[in-house]
């Protein structure tokens, strides 16, 4: 057990290092973070050198890259370019949102794609069934920015234009304290990656769920004169929902990353629109640090869930 | 189970409906105004006549106060202005951190800290132009009690110079030879050289950012750029003092109890940050946000139709969209300016340029693309007291131009381009124009392609994004390295005008890879013309300079002014603003905002 975890700790240090080089190379290729400054007549050649220098971009790549993996060993992330604070304190500023908003959504859309894959398997080929795989199909196939959109114009703009109550265009300046409020500017962005996410997932559910429906041991349990209710819930449900969860835990480091997309229409501020907007501008250390920790994320979650396995599956050995 | 998914469904749109219902009525900061501010003003000026700070700490926001929100859709940098050029930081800059002077609307420079703006006839400006002598208002306090005085200014020169900071620029400091403060109202600025454009310095303009900061925070800091005052300062001596910053939220802006012109009419200023101009939009419709300040020409029409609810405002400003010929010249003219390509040879001959110029139909590119909303420039500096008014935009005239073409010799050839001796070398008028990737140039730029189609002109745009069409010379832009025929795109000058561009030895090459003159025209004339400009400092003699050099470029077509880029903005009908000229922003007089229900 401790060699293994030893050895899964080594290798996953040494992947960390492959990610933070390919990361830093790409970030340092994506654009030059003065390039801002180049239409600007009255910033001089030597302001420019003056800014190059204090920046620390004239020193060779590995050495950039290297005083950069130093500092982050120890934890320190860098000052942000443009946003002069330490990166860390950005990130620490907008993850609890970013939380917040994806566990939330990751919730609503387990749960609804759960009720829907449920009611898809159960009622095969029914009008149900076809409503819903319609709506898997249409939810999957728009662009999250469009209905994203869409549930604003319709929500907000629309609503208010009809003297309707009508939900806020995005989060901000909204009372923290004051949880109806935060709630209502959930609302919306938590609806628009439900509708999306939900859509793939509860497909997932009605195929796993069909397929466990067809296995021996729930006819076993039908001819026990179990009801369908007992049937579905007690046997096949758990075991359909296993694949459910391996995906959902997959998608736990992600969460962390926030949702671009989203965050950006409803103006949410979370770690989504940070990697965004710093990354436009260029501003390595930041989009560096975002891509650490999600990294870092990713790694530890598949050891954790290797681990846990173990546990669960007495198939698998670690030895 | 059916009746349990309708019975799930219908709690759901309840209970989204009662969190609706929650906050939908209207904010408690929009009810009606308290008439509070005379008496406030009264006590202002009675303290100010003891020379007594108004207080020392930002007033705090009363229940029914009146605030208006903005909308950004780019978080600030910095806010201290030597720091940043972001406009957005800039827009923040003007609530909280005023200069000795800024521009009007009327684009008259008035002081501001300072008691008048120095002239050789007050004694402000000595008689070779090298010591400008400004006067501060009595009575000056920062947010925080403590006075402003010379000192401040004194301080805000040596920490723009100190090569210990990383400022984006010095231009401008740093031909100050040293600043002398007699008395704690008087501060005597010594130039090591002639800098006409002084009033550009500590002050506040479009396209400039300066202002006075404060000694008592900043003294002895090293590494500024790196201090949390940079990024928010919390003493001000602007109308507002920002008190709370959300990272990627908002950020919330109280008056300052000691602004010299009194306390603001309003009582709070909130700034969110947005994605995009379309999520502002959006919050317009729905009164979430009361102005946005950064819409652009192609959103003037979906604005119009969204009134009254939004009310638009458009104000033609001093930046302009301008498109100009690649006039490279490998030999150089005199010795000077030798470019590192050879340009288009047939814009050579000014004829060319001025079909050129003849045959796009500029005015009905505002009519049609624009609404109407802006005008055709006839100089280099627009809308502003530097304009050569007596210039009159060509007209379109296809015909004039053909006739031009005729006449340079360049007839049309069998598949309708013309074709013409140039230098020896049968040339098609065929040519490409590099621009960016906006939208309004895409239309802008196939409406003069099709233009030019009628009068036998080939000109085929090519739309490459910013990051590489602005690209430095070293990365192979192609502006600087002069990689184009024709190009296009917005410029505008900064308080001052800004003449660099047309120098000889601004081309920039090899050995010059940060030249600003992208238009790699070597014309000595109009080189020396400019250098005589800022070499001037009787502003009504630079004046003159400046008039002829507006002129000479006209007279020879090197550029084609496209129209005077406008300044776009959303508000709410509640929110009362203005007035705005070409060279103020909206943010200009923020004491003096107000709303209305």
């Amino acid at each position: 057990m401790w060699t293994y975890l030893l050895r899964r700790l080594f290798q996953a240090l040494f992947t960390l290092l492959i990610i933070t080089v390919l990361c830093f190379l790409l970030t340092r290729f994506s654009g030059d973070p003065l390039a801002q400054y180049a239409a600007n007549p009255r910033m001089s050649a030597e302001d420019r050198a003056a800014l190059v220098e204090r920046l620390g971009l004239n020193d060779p790549l590995y050495v950039q890259y290297l005083k950069w993996l130093g500092l982050a060993i120890q934890g320190d992330l860098g000052n942000s370019f443009f946003a002069r604070q330490p990166v860390s304190e950005m990130i620490a500023q907008r993850l609890p949102n970013t939380l917040i908003l994806m566990m939330t959504a990751e919730i609503v859309t387990v749960s609804f794609a759960l009720f829907l894959g449920i009611i898809s398997a159960v009622k095969q080929y029914s009008f149900w069934d076809n409503a819903i795989t319609t709506f898997s199909f249409v939810g999957f196939s728009i662009p999250i920015f469009f209905s994203a959109l869409g549930l604003m114009l319709i929500f907000a703009v629309q609503f208010k234009e009809w003297g309707l109550p009508y939900l806020p265009t995005g989060a901000s300046v909204w009372d923290k304290s004051d949880p109806v409020e935060y709630i209502r500017n959930m609302i919306l962005p938590v609806t628009a990656l439900a509708f999306v996410n939900s859509a793939g997932y509860s497909r997932f559910v009605r195929t796993s769920i069909l397929e466990v429906l067809g296995l021996d041991y729930i006819r076993t349990a039908r001819a026990k004169g179990l009801t369908g209710r007992a049937v579905l819930f007690k046997h096949a449900l758990r075991n359909a929902a296993l694949p459910l969860v391996t995906i959902v835990g997959l998608d736990i480091p992600f969460l962390l990353g926030g949702a671009i997309v989203t965050e950006s229409v409803f103006s949410w501020p979370g770690m989504g629109r940070l990697f965004w907007e710093y990354s436009q501008r260029s501003d390595y250390p930041v989009v560096l640090g975002i891509l650490l920790i999600i990294s870092l994320a990713v790694v530890i979650l598949t050891i954790v869930t290797d681990i846990v396995y173990t546990f669960v599956d007495p198939r698998i050995r670690l030895s | 189970m059916k009746r349990n998914l309708f019975a799930l469904l219908s709690l759901l749109v309840l209970a989204s409906m009662v969190l609706a219902a929650c906050g939908g009525a209207p904010e408690a900061t929009e009810a009606p105004a308290t008439e509070a501010a005379p008496a406030t003003e009264a006590a202002a000026t009675e303290e100010a006549a003891a020379c007594e700070p108004g207080g020392t700490e930002p007033i705090a926001f009363p229940d029914g106060g009146k605030s208006v929100t903005a909308a950004f859709d780019q978080e600030p940098d910095a806010i201290v202005p030597y720091f940043t050029q972001m406009s957005f930081a800039v827009w923040v800059t003007q609530l909280t951190l005023v200069g000795l002077g800024e521009w009007d609307d009327k684009g008259t420079f008035v002081p501001e800290l300072a008691a008048e703006v120095p002239t050789a006839e007050n004694g402000g400006v000595s008689a070779d132009g090298l010591t400008i002598t400004w006067k501060l208002k009595d009575c000056l306090f920062w947010s925080d009690g403590e006075p402003i005085t010379s000192e401040d200014v004194k301080f805000t020169w040596e920490l723009v110079v100190d090569p210990a900071n990383a400022v984006t620029t010095r231009t401008g400091y740093d031909v100050i030879e040293s600043i002398e403060t007699p008395d704690d109202t008087t501060v005597v600025i010594k130039f090591a050289e002639l800098y006409p454009p002084w009033p550009t310095l500590f002050t506040q303009g479009p396209n400039n950012a300066g202002s006075i900061l404060p000694k008592h925070i900043l003294e002895g800091i090293t590494a500024a750029e790196t201090d949390p005052f940079i990024r928010m300062p919390t003493v001000a001596s602007g109308p507002f003092v920002i008190t709370e910053w959300i990272p990627g939220d908002y950020m919330t802006l109280l008056p300052n109890p000691n602004f010299y012109k009194g306390r603001a009419n309003l009582d709070r200023v909130q700034i969110r940050f947005v994605a995009d101009s379309e999520a502002a939009k959006a919050a317009l419709q729905t009164g979430d946000v009361d102005w946005y300040p950064n819409f652009s020409e192609g959103d003037i029409e979906a604005l119009e139709a969204l009134a009254p609810a939004v009310v638009l405002t458009v104000v033609p400003g001093v930046d302009f969209e301008h498109y100009f010929f690649n006039m490279g010249r490998v030999d150089g003219v005199d010795g000077r300016g030798a470019a590192e390509n050879e340009g288009f040879c047939p814009f050579k001959d000014v004829r060319v340029r001025k079909a050129i110029t003849l045959g796009i139909n500029r005015q009905a590119i505002v009519d049609t693309l624009l609404f109407g909303k802006t005008t055709v420039p006839v100089s280099q500096w627009p809308n502003s007291a530097w304009t050569n008014t007596d210039l009159v935009a060509d007209a379109y005239d296809p015909d004039a131009a053909a006739a031009l073409l005729d006449e340079a010799g360049y007839t049309v050839g069998p598949d309708g381009i013309r074709v013409g001796d140039c230098n020896g070398t049968q040339t098609k008028l065929s040519f490409n124009f590099e621009t960016t990737t906006a939208p309004i140039r895409i239309a802008i730029a196939t409406v003069a392609q099709a233009d030019l189609a009628k009068i036998g002109v080939e000109f085929t745009p090519i739309h490459t994004p910013a990051g590489t069409f602005f690209g430095q010379y070293v990365d192979g832009g192609p502006l600087t390295t002069g990689n184009y025929d024709m190009g296009g795109y917005t410029t505008g000058f900064y308080p001052d005008p800004y003449t660099d561009n047309y120098k000889c030895e601004n081309i920039p090459t090899a050995a010059n890879p940060t030249g600003t003159n992208w238009y790699h025209l070597c014309d000595p004339a109009l080189s020396d013309l400019m250098d005589t400009a800022l070499d001037t400092v009787d502003p009504a003699a630079r004046k003159a300079i400046l008039d002829e050099a507006q002129a000479y470029i006209a007279e020879n077509y090197y550029v084609l002014m496209m129209y005077a880029r406008g300044n776009v903005y959303g508000s709410t009908p509640r929110f009362q603003f203005g007035p705005v000229g070409p060279e103020s922003d909206l943010n200009w007089n923020a004491e003096d905002w107000d709303v209305t229900e």
